[in-house]
């Protein structure tokens, strides 16, 4: 089937299987090898991504259902070649050790800042929930998002 | 290995209706997708067979929640983030709220579905203990009719609904709240996030000069299916409300889940605790 949609803030078009994931088209189709796969059934994150304003697990929703809708991955957040305050921050505060997941945590924590751009540490907390840290770095990780809630504010 | 062959994309309830018209079990209605693709991924024997999925995320008659004369529509394919942001929800319902705040995670809350919940019937699904007590109805259409059923009918068994293939859940009808109601929901996990509810409680109080004028109680993830305990409900009208009543009160639903379920390997801890819970959960709803 021949899906439309966004995919970073570009239109695309591109032919599916109706069994592929949305992780797989992101991964396979497009190499875009940031969006991670954890666990395959919706507990871990690493394969978060922005559907439609929302963080979603891109390894439960299939292609055939993207149509028409705004895909945002990890590559999409920087601007004119420069790293989101949420990757600078990260980086900063040493919220990434093993990395694997760092981009589902981001595009979590982007989420969060999309709708509330001056969240409390339950909130983000609560906004991380469904990524899981097997090096278990998540004072890092708040202290990040915390700190980058901040700037993107201003 | 995901089996499915045709992903269709219809944007009314009448065009889903015709779609799943003959249905012989290969055709699928998907919202969140976050039971079924699981289930696709574990190969679960109830998913194999299916070829094609009706995708019901572009239907938007689906996603609305109104309040109509004496009660209120809640769309079927309206997401958990809906609402627990929806302030009708809040304010009259909520129960199903505070339930659906301890659903998965954000990602999760995003794409699954209130309908979806219920109709996997999966005796931990959060949304049916509230939604019970709630005296619940849902709308079912087909091509050929319409009917409302009440929730607690519509669920069989583990995994087993009356809906039948060419049938789709298009709302959850709820009879508005008697304001002398007041009660609370609790859910117990193995952690707080991402957890599937080992036990979860839903009460409703009504207490008048101190006597106990109507409670209702219902129960996931501790009997096969989410359900009401008519009997203890009946054994707590009339009595005074007080630490002694609500004890036995707590005894009696432990016994009568034992009825239910039988013993199991997790009856040990599950029943003392659900009592205590039970009690707990009274206390502070008479507290307020």
């Amino acid at each position: 089937m021949e899906i439309r949609f966004t995919l970073n803030h570009n239109n695309v078009t591109v032919v599916v299987e109706p069994n592929l994931r949305l992780l797989d088209l992101l991964r396979n189709k497009f190499n875009l090898t940031g969006t991670k796969e954890g666990c395959s059934i919706g507990e871990c994150g690493a394969c978060t991504v922005i559907m439609n304003g929302k963080a979603v697990n891109s390894c439960l929703v299939l292609a055939g259902q993207c149509e028409g809708a705004e895909i945002i991955t990890i590559e999409g957040i920087d601007k004119d070649g420069k790293l989101h305050p949420l990757q600078v921050n990260f980086l900063k505060s040493g919220a990434v050790q093993c990395g694997f997941c760092t981009p589902g945590m981001i595009m979590s924590a982007y989420a969060l800042l999309l709708e509330n751009p001056n969240p409390t540490e339950e909130e983000i907390k609560d906004a991380i929930a469904g990524n899981l840290c097997r090096c278990t770095g998540y004072k890092q990780i708040i202290e990040a998002v915390e700190k980058s809630a901040k700037e993107v504010e201003r | 290995m995901i089996p499915v062959k045709e992903i269709l994309l219809p944007k009314t309830v009448d065009e889903v209706c015709r779609l799943l018209q003959n249905n012989n079990g290969l055709s699928k209605i998907i919202a969140g997708g976050t039971d079924l693709v699981p289930g696709f991924h574990i190969e679960s024997p109830r998913f194999t067979s299916i070829e094609r999925l009706i995708d019901i995320n572009n239907v938007n008659e689906l996603k609305t929640v109104s309040v109509v004369d004496d009660h209120i529509s809640i769309g079927s394919a309206i997401s958990f983030s809906e609402l627990i942001s929806n302030p009708v929800i809040n304010e009259k319902l909520p129960l199903l709220a505070k339930a659906s705040r301890t659903i998965g995670s954000t990602q999760i809350r995003n794409r699954a579905t209130l309908g979806g919940n219920f109709i996997n019937n999966a005796p931990c699904a959060d949304s049916v203990a509230p939604l019970l007590v709630y005296d619940a109805e849902i709308k079912i259409k087909s091509f050929a009719e319409e009917k409302i059923m009440k929730l607690q009918e519509f669920l069989v068994k583990p995994y087993v609904t009356r809906l039948k293939p060419d049938e789709i859940v298009t709302n959850i009808i709820v009879p508005n709240p008697s304001e002398k109601f007041r009660g609370d929901f609790y859910k117990l996990g193995r952690r707080r996030a991402v957890s599937i509810s080992r036990i979860s409680l839903a009460i409703l109080l009504d207490v008048n000069n101190g006597l106990i004028n109507e409670m209702r109680i219902a129960s996931g993830a501790v009997t096969p299916i989410g359900s009401r305990f008519y009997d203890v409900e009946q054994f707590a009208k009339g009595k005074y409300f007080s630490d002694e009543s609500i004890k036995e009160i707590a005894i009696k639903l432990g016994d009568r889940i034992l009825e239910v379920s039988g013993i199991r390997w997790s009856s040990e801890y599950k029943i003392p605790v659900v009592q205590q819970v039970c009690y707990q959960l009274l206390k502070k709803i008479e507290r307020g």
